[in-house]
């Protein structure tokens, strides 16, 4: 059991973290003006969409075999790509992002994404079939880094393979800094929660005491009520 | 023109509406986010409204959001409190998520469309429900008005009187916690389905359920209505969606039914815990329909009306429909085809259209079903090089794609549609739907199954002419315009061949839908029933947990993804490579 409850976020997050990237490719597919890059973009959306399945997948089978009561936390919730980050509130990465960003992005991320499937690969066992599976995930991101790094020394072709390193580095960084970020806030959330509570315990206190009957609306005209109210 | 706007609790949308009360243009953030019941703030549809409509933000003249953010969260706040410390964890969510709920509207607004922050206006939760289904009501005066959700901005369930558009008069209201749709929405979770996205698992569940049983008798004692108050009652301590984020269910509840299921465990008809999970899901159902019930009775008792409007997310629950037209006083009942929190946008617009105009001239037309307009884009540039990578064009002109479908679909095959605009609510209507010969087993079971991946306990709707329909269905008067947008359910004719259709539900009913003349349905049924095909199943063109297609490349994904081979599309009928 205590191999599940390990294994079961990792396989959460992952699905999570493939699916957010088909939906960015898919984004992507609909916003460019070339058709040709429209074909990329859009294979490049079904493998993440394909990878999210076979995640969602081993998901379930190991949500199967945990308690009701943890199988219960790890139920997918769409709007959860949002909440979680996966997804920003300020839009997919193409609406943010310079063209070559992007590119260099998604160059960057596959790479990186391969190496921590390399992880999940150790855990469920090369010669399993769900080994099988993360390997060909695994040359599914492997191509998609060739294919954005021969798309980005194709339209700039003045950069040197040294510039793309640079990206690389920078990204790693990013990723590491992310890392670090949500450690020290949730350390940081552990740390405050008890004063969150008591701040939520005294503003509780006085919400006890809030009559909310004045504002019922019974035997009145919807239509008269202000409408610059938020009350 | 007006902008309505929902967002922050439900699926988010936005709607258009103009100065002559016409509805423009509608859309859901899913459509364009991919992310099923994405409720953040709509700024893609409303800069999809803005962009497909040629408008500035000078162009608008009042934007209204569609519940009174404040008063949603201090009810919330308000009945946690009285539970402390219990509901110390929800309080603690509530406050540190202060700036993330409803009421950073203006702000949002503020940030995404600088201008439009001055021109908000705000609505009242079920005012917005009540005007959405107004606007698809005829008669647009003296009209009764039922709202049931899970919660509004202040209530869980409410009547209004409709002396016209400019007088609406709340008559009664059932204030939160107690809640219809709340309550089903637990015992949704209960069953191992994902709130606000399984509640029609359990009605589709319900059929295979016996209302004599022991659980369904449990759970139908869960709520109640009291007759000499005229109030719905409910043991509250069977429900923790008042006191707590993440559970709607107390552990005395699981005492009553027994555990909670997991959620990961495939429900299939003839399992070991199938029977009791359809039993419960039957209680639930029979209470909805005695609720509902009861609150159409006293709506009648305290408004006269022998008309109602309903709307609300509990107006989602089609197999109750049927069941409210049989009332003797029920002349007619209206559902919005969208009658959940996202049309509530569409109620919004008119609302400030009916603000802005003095009140001297009011005009609401009854909106289209497909109100969406597509985004201003090149689909057959963008999509060219997909197309000839993966798909072949079997027929490019209009009428011989149609023909040419009716065909495949005459052979047992499915074909998928991405006709002109979508759809307003969430159920397709043909134009973003899966269709295939509905008296054909073998092609229904497979879009069932092999395409869609749906639970094996859920049926599919049948699409039919209204003249086909009166053959095998025995089809209600009081709510014929709900068949038209797959709102409600009805009863196969007795000793009817009907019963034995593959889209016929394990209780002898089928949630139809009636086509509307001179839409896509009607065109392919018209080029069908020569061929003898004159029922369609009917589905949603998506791929289970997604929402439904929005534009081309949504389609040509969903057929890469499955086994979807044909895709009718306005560039004419595709068949995916092999």
């Amino acid at each position: 059991m205590k191999k599940i409850i390990s294994e079961l976020p990792i396989f959460y997050e992952t699905a999570h973290a493939e699916l957010a990237s088909a939906l960015e490719m898919l984004a992507a597919c609909k916003r460019t003006n070339s058709p040709r890059q429209a074909l990329g973009y859009f294979m490049h959306a079904k493998d993440e969409y394909n990878h999210a399945r076979s995640f969602f997948k081993m998901l379930s089978v190991r949500g199967k075999r945990a308690s009701i009561k943890i199988a219960r936390d790890f139920r997918f919730k769409p709007p959860s790509l949002i909440t979680k980050g996966y997804i920003s509130k300020q839009g997919f990465l193409i609406e943010k992002m310079k063209l070559k960003d992007f590119i260099a992005f998604v160059y960057t991320n596959e790479l990186l994404a391969k190496s921590s499937f390399e992880n999940i690969l150790t855990l469920v066992g090369r010669r399993t079939e769900e080994g099988a599976e993360i390997s060909s995930i695994m040359s599914d991101e492997l191509r998609h880094h060739g294919m954005a790094k021969k798309h980005f020394l194709n339209h700039y072709p003045a950069l040197q393979p040294w510039q793309l390193m640079i990206y690389r580095i920078r990204e790693t960084i990013n990723n590491k800094g992310r890392k670090i970020y949500d450690a020290n806030l949730k350390f940081l959330d552990r740390l405050l929660t008890p004063l969150y509570k008591t701040m939520a315990y005294l503003a509780g206190t006085i919400a006890k005491k809030l009559n909310l009957n004045e504002f019922q609306r019974k035997d009145k005209n919807l239509m008269n009520i202000s409408s610059n109210s938020i009350l | 023109m007006f902008i309505g706007v929902t967002g922050y609790n439900h699926e988010s949308s936005a709607a258009l509406v103009d100065r002559n009360g016409v509805l423009i243009d509608f859309c859901r953030e899913e459509s364009l986010s991919r992310i099923k019941g994405d409720k953040s703030f709509p700024r893609r549809s409303i800069n999809k409204l803005l962009d497909s409509n040629n408008l500035k933000i000078n162009n608008i003249e009042r934007v209204a959001f569609y519940e009174r953010p404040l008063s949603a969260f201090l009810h919330i706040v308000k009945e946690a409190s009285l539970h402390m410390p219990r509901s110390l964890d929800l309080l603690t969510h509530q406050f540190r998520n202060f700036n993330r709920s409803s009421v950073s509207c203006f702000l949002d607004f503020a940030k995404f469309f600088k201008g439009l922050e001055t021109k908000l206006i705000y609505s009242d939760h079920h005012l917005s429900h009540t005007l959405t289904a107004l606007a698809y009501s005829n008669s647009k005066k003296d009209i009764c008005s039922v709202v049931v959700d899970g919660f509004g901005d202040r209530s869980t369930a409410s009547i209004s009187q409709i002396v016209d558009p400019t007088e609406i008069n709340e008559l009664w209201e059932c204030p939160y916690p107690v809640s219809l749709g709340l309550f089903y929405s637990s015992i949704t979770d209960y069953l191992g389905f994902a709130i606000n996205e399984g509640e029609y698992k359990v009605m589709g569940l319900a059929s295979y359920g016996d209302s004599n049983s022991k659980l369904a008798k449990l759970v139908r004692g869960l709520m109640d209505w009291d007759s000499s108050s005229n109030k719905m009652i409910s043991d509250m301590s069977y429900f923790d969606y008042h006191i707590s984020t993440s559970n709607s269910f107390s552990s005395k509840l699981k005492d009553l039914l027994g555990p909670a299921r997991n959620p990961f465990d495939q429900l299939i008809p003839g399992d070991i815990d199938f029977q009791r999970c359809a039993n419960i899901a039957r209680g639930a159902q029979d209470l909805t329909i005695y609720l509902l019930r009861k609150i159409f009775t006293h709506a009648h008792k305290i408004t006269g009306s022998r008309r109602f409007l309903f709307s609300g997310g509990v107006s989602m629950n089609s197999s109750s429909i049927d069941h409210l037209a049989q009332m003797p006083f029920v002349d007619e009942i209206i559902i919005p085809p969208n009658p959940g929190d996202a049309g509530c946008a569409i109620g919004a617009a008119f609302y400030c259209h009916l603000k802005s105009n003095s009140f001297s001239d009011i005009k609401i037309s009854k909106p289209s079903f497909f109100p969406s307009l597509k985004e201003k884009r090149n689909d057959e540039l963008l999509t060219e090089q997909i197309i000839f990578n993966e798909f072949t064009f079997l027929e490019r002109r209009e009428e011989n794609a149609f023909l040419k479908a009716a065909e495949l679909i005459s052979k047992g095959e499915i074909i998928g549609t991405v006709l002109s605009s979508s759809e307003t609510g969430p159920r397709a209507l043909g134009n973003r739907s899966l269709l295939c010969d509905g008296k054909n087993k073998y092609a229904v079971n497979r879009l069932n199954t092999v395409i869609k991946n749906r639970s094996p306990f859920r049926p599919t709707a049948p699409a039919m002419r209204y003249e086909i329909a009166k053959k095998f269905y025995k089809l209600r008067p009081e709510i014929i315009d709900c068949y038209k947008s797959m709102s409600a359910t009805c009863q196969c004719l007795e000793d009817n061949i009907s019963l034995e259709f593959p889209t016929t539900h394990v209780d002898g009913t089928a949630r139809i839908q009636i086509v509307k003349n001179n839409s896509s349905l009607d065109k392919l049924l018209s080029m069908l029933e020569p061929m003898g095909i004159e029922i369609l199943a009917n589905s949603s063109l998506n791929v289970s947990g997604d929402p439904t297609c929005f534009d081309l490349v949504d389609g040509l994904m969903v057929c890469s993804r499955t086994k979807l081979s044909y895709l009718l599309t306005d560039l004419g009928l595709l068949k995916r490579k092999t």
